[in-house]
């Protein structure tokens, strides 16, 4: 069946997403891969409203909402790259090293 | 007088604490109208106290009397039930009395950093705790009172206990004894009574297995004690024995004690050495062993050998102490062994021993901390070693002394000697089914106790009170006991000697209660 | 069928409103009455409680759009804890904000879209409803962590907080859509009776998507091993904030994993109930044992806060083992998070209050603090002790409930856990009780920081007071609080 392809390429996505967010050192990237995750579980729902034919179309709508917030979402992080970007000139997560335990 | 009959326990346990909140409006530069409100406040729950005590029908003394019996936590079944028996009686009394005795002391005996109104405040808040201790009949209740106490005595130890530094293993840094001796009072209060409350719920649910509602009321568990049994009975009772064991305390949870008196201010060793540790103790005759008979007979033997070593080892102990107060601290643990000793034999003699010896440790503990305290008062030390001819310089301090440590050693006469006295009967004839062989050999060792205990406060006595005075005290001037002093003692003395010769005063009241305990607790099961 | 029943949805409306003319009036204020705008924050959530109390007396059900959104005893009550945490946040606020007199009228709006996103949140019926409810209230969040704009400090834990809020969102959504993809249904009702009659209960797929929600929820009440950014982001964010992330978050975190669990996947107790009985043994333990070594106050409450939410985990744990469980893990919950929110906010408020006094929240500059404030001291202790779970302060009765929750199944299981967080109770005393020790028995230091509070203390007192208040009456009447637990255990099925 074609369902298979798209819940492993939402799977592969979401692995990158999440590796990429906690490997990576450049805030900009770690948005990135949040949205990478994120498009992952639209595809997810997606194919499985596809699967389910539901009347509704449920996964469709929850897929919206999910672009909508994610969307607000990355508006959020990115002023707040900003902001530490203005007040230290860089946007390294790694520097971000004033509080420890 | 119904209004008496429902309302007089209840009184006796808040009006203390009425009495702390509106302490808590007088300002603080009165201290002259806090200390006669906090009396005025003690007094009056000592007179109820009494007039309960002359209402008490003693003929009926097995079951409880003055009981209260409402809703209080409906969701969960805890209700505020309480009410007092022939065993409860004598402690309450006992609570009010030397509340009472406390408040007159501290009229002139402050130590650093005064503050008498907040003192007095903890004090009433202690008094709350205690005298609901004694008359609670739901084991919620129980459990609200049994920590209500610790809080006050945590801050009365912090905030006005000894100053002196002290190297405390395993700390890098000197410690004050204070803190560490509060901090080591509450951690182990507190872990004994985690478990303790856990013991509770599971008595709580398995209560209502058999298809009744469940219930946290001690009568009501006590007639349901068939459905505890087993490994569940085995250990609910550990965990209540945790819970109670560190309260007493027994060896080898015992560690607290030593240090929580030395750093207590007089007043709170007093409270702690004539009250608190009767919490405990009571504790056990009231709840673990009525509730789970069969469970307690398993552990006596445990508990008899754990009484034992705190015998001696309370002994031995004292005889390496060179703090007199110290020393006192540790002679708790031995006399509180032979307490748990009675307790253990789980026989009528035992458990009548125990109620005795608890109230005679109330007032010649009580007492010897009060002379501790004194001693430090005019001396500004209380190194053994230092002290000596205390009986030349102050004769009238020295003399009572001398009575209460006699009073102490368990000398025929005095209120010491009924407590040991019936605890090695008891253990000379335990409960059936519990081993004789084994109980007399405790009772040979606690005998051997007795005359180490003797031991010890001679040796006591005759550095502090005879001899001549050291150099260092020659020619200077000493104030002999203070009326407050006097006042605060003389009651204690009076009953010293009152139980002592007629030990009927307690036992009158407590007798026909215990055997009802031991009978509804032992009989039934055919031992 | 799409009929709207406005009163249902007023205490909502109330809020959005409030939140629209905070915006407006902002605009229009010069610098100098700004604190208007807390004023009107304030009296917005005031009469949000209005509707609520109204449906509360009158006992009616509420069901609207296709089921999706639901007003019940169980979301009336916790719309009530929000309205009245939110409202003590708010006066708690007031001093702070007013004293840098820096975009108030932000603060304030975002603070109310937070308090909107928890009180839907509590309605939400569905995974749609409760995925933007949930975004709603942490998205706020993430601005106000980093309001000091100029403070590294403050950029930090919004950074670190933004990162692991939409890691845990992302987590939190791939499971959901597994869910969705074994069932076909969003709605809890769906998902719980698709699962029942297709027998999936003990389908490997369901544990997966179980995991991942359960994952998400963790970073969301901050339960070790998810624990991580809470301590940075407290300790940056300003305190007020804190208070309301250590209360309101962490609430509404507790909030949408109650529903989903209890509504959507009682039948899951072999997936969910051993991972929360280890998160919740492994939150109390770590974070009990990081706790006694901070030195710094907002570190320590936020350790605390995360040993708390060990113990609210507790109950769901005992609600997986025991037959009659779940009803009565459900109510130990909420009992706890009610009591948790009012002493939490108790204690914050008396280390905002004595911080600005003080100009530090190390414990050790504290000290003496009962000797020149007795006032501030003896709130310290009170809510400190409570928050240790000392008799006669509220506190005992959230420990109390939890340990009957879980010991209501006498199984192995439930005495360890029982056991662990009793454990865990006594060595949580050892650390709020070093700050009482500080505050009360140690020597006040030579200079005696002067009172140089310049803004309105009216309102942070009045925090205090309430909260001092309920910690005091409901510790002695623990009967008012199970009011609450029974109104949401009616929620389970």
């Amino acid at each position: 069946m074609i369902l298979n392809q798209f819940l492993i390429l939402a799977a592969l996505l979401f692995c990158m997403g999440v590796y990429g967010l906690l490997v990576r050192r450049n805030a900009v990237m770690v948005l990135l891969s949040v949205e990478l995750m994120l498009a992952a579980v639209n595809i997810n729902l997606v194919a499985l409203d596809a699967l389910w034919q539901t009347a509704e179309a449920l996964g469709q709508i929850m897929a919206v909402f999910i672009i909508t917030i994610a969307a607000a979402e990355v508006g959020i992080g990115l002023a707040i790259i900003l902001l530490i970007f203005r007040n230290r000139r860089s946007a390294n997560v790694d520097e971000l090293n004033l509080m420890r335990w | 007088m119904d209004l008496l009959e429902s309302w007089a326990l209840s009184l006796i346990v808040f009006l203390p604490l009425v009495g702390a909140l509106v302490a808590l409006a007088i300002p603080k530069e009165r201290e002259e109208a806090v200390k006669q409100w906090t009396l005025l406040v003690s007094v009056v729950t000592l007179i109820l106290a009494v007039v309960v005590a002359a209402r008490f029908d003693f003929g009926a003394a097995a079951g409880f009397q003055f009981e209260v019996d409402v809703p209080w936590i409906s969701a969960i079944g805890a209700n505020y039930h309480i009410g007092i028996d022939g065993i409860s009686l004598p402690l309450l009394v006992l609570s009010a009395l030397v509340v009472v005795l406390c408040v007159i002391y501290s009229w002139q005996h402050w130590d650093e950093p005064r503050n008498p109104r907040a003192f007095l405040i903890l004090m009433m808040i202690l008094a709350t705790g205690m005298n609901g201790t004694f008359v609670a009949l739901d084991l919620v209740l129980f459990f609200i009172f049994f920590e209500l106490v610790l809080l006050p005595m945590y801050f009365m130890i912090g905030i006005w206990g000894d100053r002196t530094m002290r190297k405390i293993p395993g700390f890098r840094k000197e410690v004050e004894t204070r803190l560490y001796a509060a901090i080591k009072f509450f951690i182990f209060t507190l872990f004994g009574s985690a478990f303790m409350l856990l013991g509770f719920l599971a008595l709580y649910f398995k209560s209502g297995s058999g298809g009744q509602q469940s219930t946290f009321d001690i009568p009501e568990l006590i007639a349901r004690g068939h459905l505890f049994e087993g490994t569940f009975a085995w250990l609910v009772f550990g965990a209540m024995f945790l819970g109670f064991a560190v309260k007493v305390p027994m060896w080898p949870f015992h560690t607290w004690l030593p240090d929580a008196h030395t750093a207590a201010p007089t007043v709170g060793s007093v409270l702690l050495a004539a009250i608190l540790l009767k919490l405990g103790s009571y504790a056990f005759i009231r709840i673990a062993i009525p509730i789970l008979p069969d469970t307690a007979r398993d552990w006596a033997p445990a508990i008899a050998v754990l009484a034992v070593i705190g015998i001696i080892y309370g002994s031995l102990a004292c005889l390496a102490q060179t703090d007199v107060k110290r020393l006192i601290a540790f002679s708790s643990v031995g006399h509180m062994g032979f307490v748990m000793l009675g307790i253990a034999t789980l026989t009528e003699v035992g458990i009548n021993a125990a109620i005795i010896g608890m109230v005679a440790h109330g007032l010649i503990t009580g007492l010897l901390f009060f002379l501790a305290g004194s001693i430090h008062h005019r001396y500004h030390t209380r190194e053994m070693s230092r002290l000596g001819g205390n009986l030349k310089l102050m004769p009238v301090m020295g003399g009572i002394l001398g009575f209460t440590a006699m009073a102490s050693l368990g000398l025929p006469g005095l209120a010491g000697f009924w407590g040991e006295f019936m605890a090695l009967l008891g253990s000379y004839q335990p409960l059936p089914g519990l081993s004789t062989s084994f109980f007399r050999t405790a009772m040979v060792i606690g005998a051997i106790g007795t005359v180490l205990t003797a031991g010890y406060m001679l040796w006591m006595l005759q550095k502090v009170n005879l001899g001549e005075p050291s150099s260092e005290w020659a020619g200077k001037e000493f104030q002999d006991v203070d009326r407050y002093e006097m006042a605060a003692w003389a009651p204690l003395i009076v009953l010293i000697v009152a139980v002592g010769v007629y030990p009927r005063l307690v036992l009158g009241a407590t007798t026909d209660a215990v055997v009802g305990l031991v009978e509804t607790a032992f009989r039934a099961v055919g031992g | 069928m799409t009929r709207i029943d406005w009163l249902a949805i007023a205490p909502e409306v109330v809020v959005a409103a409030a939140l629209l003319v905070v915006l407006a009036v902002d605009l229009f204020l010069p610098r100098e009455r700004k604190y208007w705008v807390a004023a009107l924050a304030v009296v917005g959530t005031t009469l949000a409680m209005v509707p609520v109390i109204l449906m509360a007396v009158s006992g009616d059900n509420y069901s609207m759009f296709g089921g999706s959104y639901v007003v019940d005893d169980f979301a009336l009550v916790l719309k009530g804890v929000f309205l009245v945490a939110g409202y003590l946040v708010l006066l708690i606020s007031v001093s702070y904000i007013e004293s840098d007199r820096y975009y108030q009228g932000e603060y304030y709006l975002l603070l109310l879209s937070s308090l909107l996103g928890s009180m839907v949140l509590t309605s939400a019926r569905d995974l749609v409803v409760l995925f933007v409810a949930l975004e709603l209230t942490t998205g706020p969040l993430f601005l106000l962590a980093g309001w000091r704009k100029g403070d590294l400090r403050s950029n930090e834990a919004s950074l670190k907080f933004f990162i692991i809020g939409v890691l845990s969102t992302g987590l939190m959504l791939y499971g959901m859509s597994l869910l969705f993809g074994l069932t076909g249904e969003l709605s809890f009702e769906g998902i719980r009776e698709a699962i029942s009659t297709g027998g999936m209960a003990s389908e490997p797929v369901l544990g997966l998507a179980v995991l991942l929600i359960l994952v998400g929820f963790g970073f969301k009440v901050s339960a070790v091993p998810f624990h991580f950014w809470a301590p940075d982001t407290y300790q940056g964010s300003p305190p007020p904030v804190t208070a309301y992330l250590s209360v309101s978050s962490k609430l509404a975190g507790f909030v949408a994993m109650l529903a989903v669990i209890y509504l959507a996947l009682p039948a899951a107790t072999d997936f969910w109930g051993p991972a929360l009985w280890l998160m919740a043994a492994v939150s109390m333990t770590v974070a009990n044992l990081s706790a006694l070594r901070q030195s710094h106050l907002i570190r320590l409450l936020a350790y605390s806060s995360v040993a708390q939410a060990g113990f609210m985990l507790v109950p769901f744990a005992g609600g997986a083992i025991a037959e009659n469980g779940l009803s009565e893990g459900l109510g130990a919950t909420v009992i706890y998070l009610v009591i948790y929110a009012v002493m939490n906010l108790g204690a914050f408020a008396v280390v905002i209050a004595g911080g600005r006094r003080i100009g530090s929240y190390e414990i050790a500059d504290w000290r003496g603090l009962g000797s020149y404030s007795p006032r501030l001291g003896v709130m310290l202790a009170v809510f400190f002790l409570s928050l240790a779970g000392l008799p006669p302060l509220a506190g005992w009765f959230a420990k109390f409930v939890m340990f009957r929750a879980v010991l209501i199944s006498t199984g192995p299981a439930g005495v360890w856990l029982a056991v662990i967080a009793a454990v865990n109770a006594v060595v949580a005393f050892y650390y709020y009780a070093r700050v009482v020790k500080s505050a009360w028995f140690d020597q006040a230091p030579d200079e005696i920081p002067e009172d140089t509070e310049t803004g309105p203390t009216g309102p942070l007192s009045l925090a205090m007071g309430i909260a001092l208040v309920v910690v005091l009456v409901v510790g002695v009447f623990p009967g008012l609080a199970t009011f609450f637990g029974d109104a949401a255990a009616a929620l389970v099925p």
